[in-house]
């Protein structure tokens, strides 16, 4: 199939699976950027069962494979009386783990302001807030915009998961998968979904690099 | 000294006195019988809907059961070591070609890499499952999958490579070519190697996305342990057991490879 | 400014005081019943070999280590263990750490202002001028609106000492303040400091610069193994240490 076919069929179902992956990526990174603040604040909170809490939740959702984590949402779960769509189903994978990953730029990113700077402004008679809001949160978020902007493509990327259940509209993936089970959409159907990902995930670098450029902490 | 042995983790929050203690402790109590309402509430679902049934469970005390999970283990390692060694040389051959100084050869590279860096393993996995057999192309099962998951990791990979080239010093080269040693030997000799060092950390942290992505082998039907545990799934009425239990062992293995990227990471002075 | 006229009336309560000190770092006994006091206006230097546990004296005064027994007063004030009580008291004892600890996120002048705002609420147009009016006096005015990492280390010391003076502290703590410094900007941290001394700053100065000690303290307090082994005047203290220990280790700095 040439491309003017193929665009003149595939079209607007192409152009609906892109919205679909950037809403899917949108939400999704969302979420886990608020998982993500809430397990690092975990982590670094004085009280134990938290802390490990928090280090359970990364630990497995850095180290399960996004597939995986699908089966159990979409097949197992009903076996628990537990009842989600596909849709969502796609958005919780796609977002707790983003989140354990969001979690270790974030701890990365507290880590680099180094002790000193807190005993600093605890020494300037700073209160605990004043300190978190003052001096941790700007630099931690400040020297965390690349790593998330990284995350963000990768949170992309995951939502292709969609592809792994049926979903109306499709996700850029799911379509190609359609179109190539239905028709010969060949390598130009391939391209074309792979090119909408690419300029995305162009697009997000460099916006990212012109926000860290702009904030970026000289150490 | 003393304050750089402290983490900012455990900086944030100074000492407590006896109020913030009592406050600590407060709600040291209030999230463990969170914690402990959460397993409760969790533990209480699987007992009612069933799933405690010692019929879903008792097929894991079956030596079969394990044989044929590790058969399918022994896929996924296989799947993931060759995919990584396919990953690492692409790799490499993109980072030569980035670095090489070549203009046309730097931008196709660049542009390969941030192709393949742009893309979802599961549109490439595609692209070998439905697009490549078209061309008359017959690939085993073992290759649909290992290519797909290599090309998707080899954009990274060669960045990889090529910041621990950076991360050389300059004085190195320079040594070694005024021993009169020629570039491709320098390059192979002195600085790969340094290079290679720096970057075996993070090389294992790229194994753990191999490993994840080759969980996908169902869609071409090779015998990693997703698709043997989704064979298991369709003998035994045991859906969700099987498909935890496979989880974790995933989440066993990727852990032990981050354990062992941190370890490298140590060694190597960070 | 701090006022030069020492007062006889409240001259009787030491600024600092510690008495009966204890600390443990796990089996490691830091500060063994450690007892001084620092008066208005007084310069009182620490000196001793490393691991005598004088770091860690002067960290206890800001509570940034905790005690394990004793009692830490400020003007007569206990300390207090925690909250806006001791927040408070921290603001009025100034501390000027070793590796300098600038916020790194924040230009020079926004360093310095940033107490005088937050804790002492001053509007930004007034702790802006008195802040510039202090780097100009530690000499880094010109540098205002860079941020640290573009600073030498001297530099970054003398604005440590500026955002620490921007509290109006009844005391300032210094923990080696040159130690992490080139030789050549060791100087230059030092001349500021001898300047707050004769302005009638009290201090409290942990250091390796003997020369210091000898020129500015009011007196020196000489520890090793976390005791406090000797408490002179330097002029007595250096000429005829009354300690096998002094003068042990008097003599291993002179070698060098």
């Amino acid at each position: 199939m040439g491309i003017k076919e193929l665009l003149s069929q595939y079209g607007d179902q192409y152009i609906s699976a892109l919205f679909t992956t950037w809403k899917l990526t949108f939400f999704a990174f969302a979420i886990a950027f608020v998982i993500g603040v809430i397990v690092t604040v975990m982590r670094i909170s004085p009280v134990k069962p938290l802390r490990i809490f928090a280090e359970f939740y990364v630990q497995i959702f850095r180290n399960i494979p996004g597939a995986s984590l699908l089966m159990v949402l979409v097949y197992a779960l009903p076996y628990l009386d537990v009842l989600l769509s596909y849709f969502t189903c796609v958005l919780i994978a796609a977002s707790l783990i983003p989140a354990a990953f969001c979690s270790e730029y974030l701890m990365a990113g507290i880590n680099t302001i180094g002790t000193g700077q807190i005993e600093a402004a605890r020494s300037l008679g700073l209160t605990f807030m004043q300190i978190i809001r003052r001096v941790v949160i700007p630099q931690a978020l400040r020297s965390s915009v690349l790593p998330l902007t990284n995350l963000l493509v990768a949170t992309m990327l995951t939502t292709a998961l969609a592809s792994q259940v049926p979903m109306n509209p499709r996700d850029l993936t799911g379509l190609v998968a359609h179109i190539n089970t239905h028709a010969v959409g060949g390598v130009t159907a391939f391209l074309i979904s792979a090119l909408m990902y690419c300029a995305t995930a162009v697009v997000i670098g460099q916006i990212g690099n012109r926000i860290d450029r702009k904030v970026r902490i000289l150490r | 000294m003393r304050d750089k042995r402290t983490s900012v983790k455990d900086a944030l929050f100074e000492p407590p006195g006896p109020k913030t203690q009592k406050i600590i402790w407060a709600v040291t109590a209030l999230s463990l019988a969170a914690l402990a309402a959460l397993i409760v509430v969790v533990v209480r679902r699987f007992y009612e809907t069933g799933q405690l049934d010692s019929k879903y469970w008792s097929i894991f005390t079956k030596w079969t059961t394990w044989k044929f999970l590790g058969k399918g283990l022994l896929g996924t390692l296989e799947a993931a070591v060759v995919a990584g060694i396919v990953t690492f040389a692409v790799g490499f051959i993109l980072m030569v070609l980035r670095i090489s100084g070549s203009i046309i050869a730097s931008a196709v590279s660049t542009a390969l890499i941030e192709f393949t860096r742009g893309v979802p393993t599961l549109l490439f996995i595609y692209f070998f499952f439905l697009v490549v057999p078209k061309f008359g192309v017959k690939l085993p099962a073992f290759w649909k999958i290992c290519l797909p998951v290599s090309i998707s990791a080899c954009g990274v990979v060669a960045e990889v490579l090529r910041s621990g080239v950076n991360a050389v010093p300059k004085g190195q080269k320079e040594a070694a070519q005024s021993l009169g040693m020629m570039p491709h030997s320098v390059f192979l000799k002195v600085v790969f190697p340094q290079a290679f060092r720096f970057v075996v950390p993070a090389l294992i942290s790229e194994l753990v996305i191999v490993v994840k992505d080759t969980t996908f082998a169902y869609v071409v039907n090779f015998p990693d342990l997703m698709q043997n545990a989704k064979v298991l799934i369709s003998n035994y009425d045991a859906l969700l057991s099987v498909y935890l239990v496979v989880a974790v062992i995933y989440i066993v293995i990727n852990w032990l490879l981050n354990r062992a990227s941190v370890a490298a990471a140590h060694r190597t002075g960070k | 400014m701090p006022e030069k006229t020492i007062g006889t009336g409240s001259n009787d309560i030491p600024v600092i005081q510690l008495k009966h000190v204890d600390k443990h770092f796990g089996s490691l006994h830091v500060l063994k019943d450690i007892s001084l006091s620092v008066k208005k206006g007084e310069v009182v230097v620490i000196i001793g070999p490393s691991g005598s546990g004088k770091s860690t004296l002067c960290r206890t005064i800001n509570r940034l280590e905790t005690i394990d027994s004793g009692e830490i007063l400020i003007e007569g004030v206990k300390m207090p263990q925690e909250g806006k009580e001791l927040a408070r008291l921290r603001a009025q004892i100034g501390m000027v750490f070793q590796s300098f600890n600038l916020f790194a996120h924040k230009t020079i002048i926004d360093n310095v202002i940033l107490g005088p705002m937050d804790v002492l609420h001053k509007s930004r147009k007034e702790a802006k001028e008195e802040a510039m009016q202090l780097l100009k006096r530690v000499g880094v005015d010109s540098q205002a609106e860079k941020v640290p990492a573009q600073l030498s280390g001297g530099q970054q010391q003398r604005v440590a000492i500026a955002r620490s003076l921007a509290m109006h502290p009844k005391a300032i703590l210094f923990d080696e303040p040159t130690s992490a410094l080139d030789p050549e900007m060791i100087g230059e941290v030092l001349d500021v400091m001898t300047e707050l001394a004769r302005e009638g700053m009290t201090m409290l100065v942990v250091t390796h610069e003997m020369n210091f000690a000898r020129r500015v303290a009011s007196r020196v307090i000489f520890m090793d193994g976390g005791s406090i082994i000797e408490e002179n005047t330097p002029d007595e203290f250096f000429s005829h240490p009354k300690s096998q220990r002094a003068q042990d280790f008097l003599n291993s700095i002179k070698d060098h």
